[in-house]
């Protein structure tokens, strides 16, 4: 049976979850995290805690890159922004802010320096794009990590040798446990991803999306390429300060390292792997981009021990068949993830008739 | 029900006892677990892959011993490429699929130990030793749960220094790599220098890899310092920053740490350079393999590596780095078993108490005689020199205690 969604009306059309199937994914979604929260073995909870970290950050990446049109290199710098800017906000704040209040007001801050920042950051996508602007953004990363290990701000950031972070406190509930962290990562997760998909249906969402297709078109049709670009990396840098927010909160010591390269490409390649430009794009990415490592580990250590001269050769193999793997995904479908999940429902919509 | 704090982890609580109880409650575990990170890829995958094969040793040692009190023992490792977060990744990794067996955790850099330390409390405290001296980390108050199987790099420093003055030394200088690693002993070294008159003309620092040698070298020259201390380098610079001020005629007596006084990475530089070692001396803390004389351990170590890993180059030869490995391993398992045999359950917080109190204890031949763990590390030490020609560390001093 062919199914349409119909719609009778613009608003019905206009709704964030314009369709049942929508709705019924978020609220089975809501649902099974509640169910996953409670009941989910400590290394699943872990590994999904770590996920949701991610996911914030790269659906900012996915509202800069995937929706905008503009490549980033240097978002690993407003993670970490969010990160430091959480724990020296909550430090100087103790004993002067009431500690259950505290992440209502430093979170929000960080956040606000983030989106200031990217601000700075994007101006040079008024004047370059694509590689260009790549380029460009990367020094972001380097410059923010470069003041951050400074001895000048060492009393603040603790310099190279890192900073103890904070337990974050809700109203006297301390999340100090992998378990409850996941709990307050699962709900900010699910908000910022349906922040995102209502953002896209709004007019800076479209404004956004006029860009990435052809921006000197969207100017000629009214839309401020300063303002809305420097927007869109306001908010992608907001997205990954509080993605560092979480960090922060959910590793006891952050350390600049963490926060270099390696962490921007890897958003980068979630959004690839994952499908750029649509709201799930950055679940499928951030899935394959942890679980894949993961599982490879669990297959090879089931295949070959885990003994320390079975890792011995793991270890390189490991890497090995993650980047074939990646290549293979690129290769095979360079719209991501999204897209071949995309195909997989609408055959099953349409079954038993054309796949389509 | 409004959800608060208690009433979740008395919902958490229950939906554990119901799917995990027998686990959890469970006293004696079939086997202990020793978690592990190596950098078996990455920069320092030559140093992680030499040390690797030192877990599947101890781990058929100890087992062969009896494990802890007849439970056995199993090896974890992992590989972190030599970047803290996939150490801390690990950590945490094997603390969740591990839980209460998992007794200990070895890290492989100071940066992993510093990123983890503040991870271990409660429920989730862990004994952890590892391949850093970092003198931060021998402070029991701020790192109770972690220790160094070794002196710390301020203690080298002052073995170092003391034995510049022993030769009688006036003017030293110190080169050290830019890094957390490099700067570790700088400041305590210069007022060791100075406690002991000695005077120090020069604090250098240069970068941990591709550092511009002719620059360095012609500061050294400048400084007129009769001694140079290297720190915070493992395979490269300090033999570049040697071999350049031999170019230049300085007669400089160079002295580094730990981590440069590798026979493997001596000996290649002679090989590949010529002999502009000559000379070369440093600190160690253990012996090395070949200076196995009463040291039953080492022998031990030797029947094992020619059983296990004929036909590989570690059969005959164990690194410091591989021996540093197992010191902090024997330091740990000294820990359980006292522990245990003490009828104390191997808590962090019983194990950590036990290691803090070793004391004369005889290591079996890492260490000059009995040693005692003070501030969670073992400060002793002894200068080595090298010679290229037999390509052999030997004892240029006596053991120092610090």
């Amino acid at each position: 049976m062919i199914n349409a969604n119909l719609k009778s009306s613009y608003a019905a059309d206009e709704r964030v979850l314009n369709n049942r199937y929508k709705q019924a994914f978020v609220y089975a979604t809501i649902l099974g995290l509640a169910l996953f929260t409670l009941f989910g073995n400590d290394y699943l909870i872990l590994i999904a805690s770590q996920m949701g970290i991610l996911l914030i950050a790269v659906v900012g990446i996915n509202i800069l890159t995937g929706y905008t049109g503009l490549v980033s290199l240097g978002h690993g710098a407003f993670v970490a922004i969010g990160a430091y800017a959480v724990t020296i906000f909550g430090n100087l704040g103790a004993g002067v802010i009431p500690a259950g209040l505290m992440p209502f007001i430093s979170v929000p801050l960080a956040v606000a320096l983030a989106a200031a920042v990217g601000v700075l950051v994007g101006l040079p996508s008024l004047r370059v794009k694509g590689l260009y602007l790549a380029v460009a953004t990367l020094a972001a990363n380097f410059i923010v990590i470069f003041l951050i290990e400074e001895d000048l701000f060492a009393p603040w950031t603790g310099g190279m040798v890192g900073i103890n972070t904070n337990v974050p406190n809700l109203l006297g509930w301390e999340l100090d446990t992998k378990r409850e962290m996941f709990g307050l990562i699962a709900v900010v997760g699910l908000v910022s991803l349906l922040a995102a998909q209502n953002l896209i249906r709004t007019r800076i969402g479209r404004a956004f999306i006029a860009i990435r297709d052809r921006d000197y078109s969207a100017e000629i049709l009214g839309i401020s390429l300063l303002r809305y670009k420097l927007m869109s990396f306001a908010l992608s840098a907001a997205y990954c300060g509080l993605a560092g927010a979480l960090f922060a909160y959910f590793y006891a010591r952050i350390l600049p390292e963490q926060f270099e390269l390696a962490l921007s490409l890897n958003l980068v390649a979630a959004l690839i792997i994952g499908g750029m430009g649509r709201t799930m794009g950055p679940v499928f990415g951030v899935i394959i981009v942890v679980m894949v490592p993961e599982v490879i580990k669990v297959l090879f250590g089931a295949l070959a021990g885990d003994s320390a001269g079975a890792g011995q050769l793991r270890a390189p193999l490991q890497q090995i068949a993650f980047g074939v793997l990646l290549v293979l995904f690129l290769l095979k479908e360079p719209l991501g993830i999204n897209q071949i999940v995309d195909r997989i429902l609408r055959a099953a919509n349409r079954w038993p008739f054309a796949r389509g | 029900m409004t959800m608060n704090r208690r009433s979740f982890l008395a919902t958490t609580a229950a939906a554990t006892a119901a799917t995990g109880t027998p686990m959890i409650l469970r006293a004696q575990p079939k086997e202990y677990v020793l978690g592990a990170s190596l950098p078996l890829t990455g920069p320092f995958a030559t140093a992680g892959q030499l040390v690797a094969p030192a877990f599947a040793m101890a781990a058929k040692l100890f087992n062969d011993e009896g494990g802890i009190a007849g439970t056995p023992i199993r090896f974890v490792t992992e590989d972190s490429g030599y970047v803290p977060q996939n150490a801390l990744n690990n950590y945490q990794r094997a603390l969740a699929s591990e839980g209460k067996n998992m007794i200990g955790y070895f890290a492989d850099s100071t940066g992993a130990m510093k990123l983890i330390a503040p991870e271990l409390k409660g429920e989730n405290a862990r004994i952890m030793g590892s391949t850093s001296f970092a003198s931060e980390l021998a402070d029991p108050a701020t790192h109770p749960y972690q220790y160094l199987s070794g002196p710390t790099y301020q203690s080298q420093f002052d073995i170092l220094l003391q034995n510049i003055k022993n030769e009688g030394g006036q003017k030293v200088a110190f080169i050290f790599s830019n890094t957390e690693f490099g700067r570790d002993p700088i400041e305590h070294g210069r007022k060791t220098a100075e406690e002991l008159g000695l005077e120090v003309v020069l604090e250098e620092s240069t970068k941990a890899e591709g550092a511009d040698i002719p620059t360095h070298v012609t500061k050294l020259a400048q400084s007129g310092a009769d001694h140079c201390i290297l720190q915070g380098y493992v395979t490269g610079v300090w033999p570049q920053l040697i071999g350049g001020a031999r170019q230049f005629g300085l007669p400089v007596k160079f002295k580094g740490t730990f981590w440069g006084m590798e026979k493997l990475i001596a000996d290649r530089i002679t090989a590949e350079a010529g002999p502009f070692l000559e000379g070369y001396e440093g600190v160690m803390p253990y012996r090395y393999f070949y200076d196995r004389e009463d040291a039953p351990r080492y022998q031990q170590y030797a029947e094992l590596s020619k059983a296990m890993f004929a036909g590989t180059p570690l059969e005959n030869y164990m690194s410091t780095w591989a021996i540093q490995t197992m010191c902090g391993l024997e330091i740990a398992m000294k820990a359980f078993r006292d522990t245990a045999e003490a009828g104390q359950e191997l808590t962090a917080d019983n194990i950590a108490e036990t290691l803090a109190n070793i004391s004369d204890w005889d290591s079996g031949g890492f260490f000059g005689g009995p040693v005692s763990m003070e501030n969670n590390a073992i400060g002793t030490g002894r200068v080595y020199g090298y010679n290229p020609e037999d390509g052999l560390f030997t004892p240029k001093s006596d053991w120092f205690t610090v």
